[in-house]
């Protein structure tokens, strides 16, 4: 599995949301490039970040921050918030992001997704967003009834990447990540699942290493990084030992 | 597959559920069209046609009338992405608001405001009522194989306010009536349009075919 540290842009700084509300954003740095550099060197190998404002905004909004990340760290990125058509993926693709994460687009424009991810095969990531397994997009969330496994089929066989799963009701509380819904997801499916939202402890890790989690592709820590609930050295030093095992 | 075609007290309802069936009837798999009030048959329906006739604000009115109506039919666009039809008002119902006489709410699916029509040519009437040739702005399925442009294919309107769109991305055609008019709009799985396929005649019959066979 690959733990992936998370880097939320708004207005350029690095921020964590409690359940993705805006309003509930704790400025973790500054300065996102350094906070970049600092994951590169605790020994993290793959960097996931989204675009906030590019979420809500419906196209990208931080793109200064994410090249500055980019410009100084080696390790892969992958990149979400505000990326609704092909043009935008190409030019995440071209400016150095490994994959391209597509959320509320992915519910509402399938074939955008579908074109994509057969024209750059592994460099698109469906992020699916649930709250009590149903999807939710933007502002009506609490209305839909699809659950996220009915979305996800869609892109089955598809050339989609990874489906990054993350509780909302969990995300940026630090109650654990919501593994059983993570594991029924990717036991339903054939695309690789990442897990996410409120990923809290080592606890988190060590039973993401379980062989019942066997199925999942790797886990987003956010808030936990920050606060230091999470060493990373112990995090990363478990799952390279799971990995030789 | 079933087509559910939204009853919600507007005027075009019959016309365009035979339109329907009859594009239904020339595929290879009839899909089956009902026209319903019901939120749980549109929820569920493979595809849906929102219809209407009259002024924005009452079509609002009707629709919102409907109790779930509204709910269901943006879940099942928007979340389980089932292609949508709206057609006349029932295209304006997606924009941001309606501008007739008051300022209504739309679904807000396209960005963009209904306007009153403004032909720069002052002997040409409000409304506009007639045949028009459509020029495409932005290529899509529902388009394919369609004769259009100036010396294609003509579609009836009947209307006095049309769709201004905010992003050019979102019209996929225009007529002329002294100044452009928005005829077609398209985003993620819904289209619109703001003339009447139902009395559009071959023109229109092909194209809810094209939309009948649309896979998003």
């Amino acid at each position: 599995m690959i733990l992936f540290p998370a880097i939320d842009l708004k207005n350029g700084q690095c921020v964590r949301l409690e359940q993705g509300d805006m309003a509930r954003a704790t400025v973790f740095n500054l300065d996102p490039a350094a906070q970049a550099q600092s994951f590169a060197a605790q020994g993290f190998e793959y960097l996931h970040v989204v675009d906030l404002d590019g979420a809500f905004a419906g196209k990208p909004m931080n793109a200064q921050a994410v090249e500055a990340m980019l410009g100084v760290i080696k390790m892969p990125v992958q990149l979400g918030g505000g990326i609704r058509d092909l043009a935008t993926v190409e030019a995440w693709l071209a400016k150095g992001i490994t994959r391209v994460i597509i959320g509320t687009a992915a519910v509402r424009d399938p074939t955008f997704v579908k074109e994509a991810a057969k024209k750059y095969p592994g460099r698109v990531a469906v992020g699916l967003d649930a709250r009590d397994g149903k999807v939710a997009v933007e502002g009506w969330a609490e209305t839909s009834t699809v659950t996220a496994l009915e979305i996800a089929q869609r892109f089955e066989d598809a050339g989609v990447a990874a489906i990054i799963f993350t509780d909302i009701a969990r995300d940026g509380l630090l109650k654990g990540l919501n593994l059983d819904a993570t594991i029924a997801l990717a036991d339903s499916i054939s695309i690789p699942v990442i897990a996410s939202g409120g990923l809290a402890s080592i606890e988190d890790i060590k039973a993401m290493l379980l062989p019942r989690a066997k199925k999942l592709a790797g886990a987003i820590a956010g808030r936990a990084l920050y606060d230091g609930r999470v060493d990373p050295a112990a995090a990363l030093e478990l799952i390279r030992s799971a990995r030789a095992a | 597959m079933s087509v559910a075609i939204i009853d919600y007290g507007s005027g075009n309802l019959h016309s365009a559920a035979k339109a329907f069936e009859r594009a239904a009837r020339s595929l290879e798999n009839p899909d089956k069209v009902i026209v319903t009030r019901d939120p749980d048959a549109v929820f569920r329906a493979d595809r849906i046609v929102l219809p209407g006739v009259g002024a924005f604000a009452d079509c609002r009115k009707g629709l919102d009338a409907v109790d779930g109506m509204i709910e269901a039919m943006t879940e099942a666009v928007r979340v389980k992405a089932r292609p949508f039809f709206g057609i006349c008002v029932g295209m304006q119902l997606m924009a941001t608001h309606g501008k007739e006489n008051v300022t209504t709410d739309g679904l807000n699916w396209i960005d963009g405001d209904v306007e009153k029509i403004a032909p720069r040519d002052e002997s040409l009437k409000i409304p506009h009522m007639g045949w028009n040739t459509l020029d495409v702005i932005r290529e899509h399925p529902v388009l394919e194989r369609l004769p259009l442009g100036p010396k294609g294919r003509h579609a009836y309107f009947v209307h006095s306010y049309h769709l201004n769109a905010a992003n050019e991305a979102d019209v996929l055609a225009r007529a002329d009536y002294g100044g452009p008019v928005t005829a077609m709009v398209g985003k993620d799985t819904a289209i619109g349009t703001q003339f009447h396929p139902e009395k559009s005649q071959r023109f229109g019959l092909a194209l809810i075919a094209n939309f009948l066979k649309w896979k998003p």
